[in-house]
């Protein structure tokens, strides 16, 4: 089997601090209510949604497209502020962006004028640290992404998978509390998201980062995650929140299982219920 | 197919001496009165003494400083207030009704009251040449900033990035692909500013001496002027071209 994670070698990844550091990391959210628009325009996007992740799990939402999922991370993000309801990491009220929660977006957004190795390093150098530190930074998280001969290049010369393994290493150079993926390997093709897939639970095994995973993709969802949490269609509540007994490390023949079908099951006959509903109120809203 | 192919390379190096080559017919063969409109020789000629007595080099010099000058003024400047206008509404507000009104002024209006107010120096043909640079390159750095793709600034935050670095780290290079569309629009416009304000009372430049030309009926000297003014702005355009094809290589 082609591991995606190159082997790491002495003296250059594990030079960086990866000693897991689960007590980092506890995202709350509480009664957590948005709605955008005012008015009659008013609409509810998330309702009543509350969730308690402790430190180093990795968690999976899961829901039919427009239940909010994404807007779930980017509360918790910083980029808006909630109607009500309370969201904190590791106790601290969430009030807008920073270092400590790393975003991965559904595309890459990196600078396309800064090479990978700039990319990466640019978190670190926000955070005041010096050219030098923040490079030795990137260039270990280049290794841990399999990057490593691609410092130079530019995110234009790279593969779709390529930018989002940058993506992936630039959030986590900042060694944030909580990495929050929105979709990230929604853009790429099966075979790609397959092997990223295997990659960041790679990744994810040296730091045990608290991670924040939305997709609509029930078979990502319960591949990657220790719940999954199948959220309903709008206005977006928390509909299930399962927590399966599939064991870690997870190779793709894990699929097959008996346990891995039961969960998939029970994901599928959610969604599917949940999809006709969302239908049927835009069928419905169209019409009135 | 090669063939094809050589023939549109050729026609590429031959567009402009055959352009030279119609020109000189149609002046030699007494089509027009060749007084009027002088062939290229003729103009050539007329070039190489102004050349030898050394007029055109000041000429050449005067013109460029106040391009070069108002140019980097405007520039400055255009930029500047563009990133303010584009990434503060409050600012923006304020501003853009007003510029948007001075913005369509040709700057040839303005020559009367430059000459009062800066009476024949530099300063006022500085002026000329930076007013129609600054709202073209104003023009494109606003809405290049507003334009900025908002996830990568939403990217920049989530890494860090203190508000007072985003408009140097992401703002201004995420705007820069367009902002240097104004900047190289700006180069030509520089060129017809010049015009105006070498006419609004001078002692050497391009367009003066084809103003003295004018008045002596030395056509060839007018046309030769004319082919300069061509050539410089020609040159700038495509420097700045291959400048920014380098400084902005991304977009």
């Amino acid at each position: 089997m082609l591991s995606l994670v190159r082997p790491a070698k002495p003296g250059s990844v594990s030079a960086q601090p990866t000693a897991p550091t689960p007590r980092r990391g506890h995202v709350v959210i509480d009664r957590l209510r948005v709605s955008f628009g005012a008015g009659d325009q008013a609409r509810v996007a998330i309702d009543d949604l509350s969730l308690d992740v402790p430190p180093g799990e990795f968690v999976c939402i899961l829901g039919p497209s427009g239940c909010g999922k994404s807007t779930v991370l980017n509360a918790i993000a910083g980029f808006m502020s909630p109607g009500s309801g309370r969201l904190a990491v590791d106790g601290e009220p969430v009030a807008k962006p920073g270092a400590d929660r790393g975003m991965v977006f559904q595309q890459p957004t990196l600078f396309p004028w800064k090479t990978v190795l700039e990319n990466i390093a640019f978190g670190p150098l926000m955070s005041g640290r010096a050219w030098a530190d923040a490079e030795s930074t990137a260039r270990s998280f280049m290794g841990m992404v399999g990057l490593l001969g691609f410092e130079k290049h530019y995110p234009a010369q790279l593969s779709g998978g390529m930018q989002q393994r940058v993506g992936i290493a630039r959030a986590l150079a900042n060694h944030p509390r909580v990495l929050l993926m929105d979709e990230p390997f929604g853009a790429l093709d099966a075979q790609t998201r397959a092997m990223m897939q295997e990659a960041l639970l790679g990744i994810w095994n040296e730091f045990h980062t608290t991670v924040l995973f939305v997709t609509h993709d029930i078979d990502e969802a319960v591949f990657l995650g220790d719940r999954v949490v199948v959220m309903s269609a709008s206005p977006g509540r928390i509909l299930a929140d399962i927590r399966g007994e599939l064991p870690r490390p997870r190779v793709p023949d894990i699929a097959f299982t008996p346990e891995f079908i039961r969960i998939k099951k029970q994901c599928f006959d959610l969604i599917r219920t949940e999809s006709l509903r969302a239908f049927e109120q835009q069928t419905q809203g169209r019409g009135a | 197919m090669t063939l094809a192919r050589t023939l549109d390379r050729l026609a590429l190096y031959l567009s402009i001496p055959l352009f030279l080559a119609l020109w000189q017919l149609v002046s030699s063969a007494g089509l027009v009165n060749a007084r009027l409109f002088p062939a290229p020789t003729v103009v050539a000629v007329d070039l190489w003494h102004s050349a030898l007595s050394g007029v055109l080099f000041v000429d050449l010099g005067m013109s460029c400083t106040r391009v070069v000058i108002g140019y980097a003024a405007g520039a400055g400047a255009g930029i500047a207030i563009g990133v303010l206008t584009g990434r503060y509404a409050l600012i923006g507000n304020l501003f853009t009704p007003v510029f948007q009104l001075l913005r369509p002024i040709p700057p040839i209006a303005f020559v009367p009251i430059v000459i009062l107010w800066f009476g024949l120096s530099e300063l006022g043909k500085w002026f000329l040449v930076f007013w129609g640079v600054f709202f073209t390159v104003w023009i494109a750095t606003h809405l290049a900033v507003q334009r900025v793709d908002d996830m990568l600034i939403r990217a920049a935050r989530c890494l860090g990035t203190p508000d007072h670095r985003l408009i140097r780290e992401v703002v201004l290079p995420g705007a820069m692909p367009v902002i240097f569309v104004g900047l190289r629009t700006a180069v030509s416009i520089s060129f017809y500013t010049l015009v105006a304000a070498e006419l609004a009372g001078t002692f050497a430049g391009l367009a003066y001496r084809i103003d003295i030309a004018h008045q002596n009926m030395q056509i060839g000297q007018m046309m030769g002027g004319l082919v300069m003014l061509g050539v410089m702005s020609a040159l700038a355009d495509r420097g700045f071209g291959m400048l920014s094809r380098r400084l902005v290589w991304w977009a």
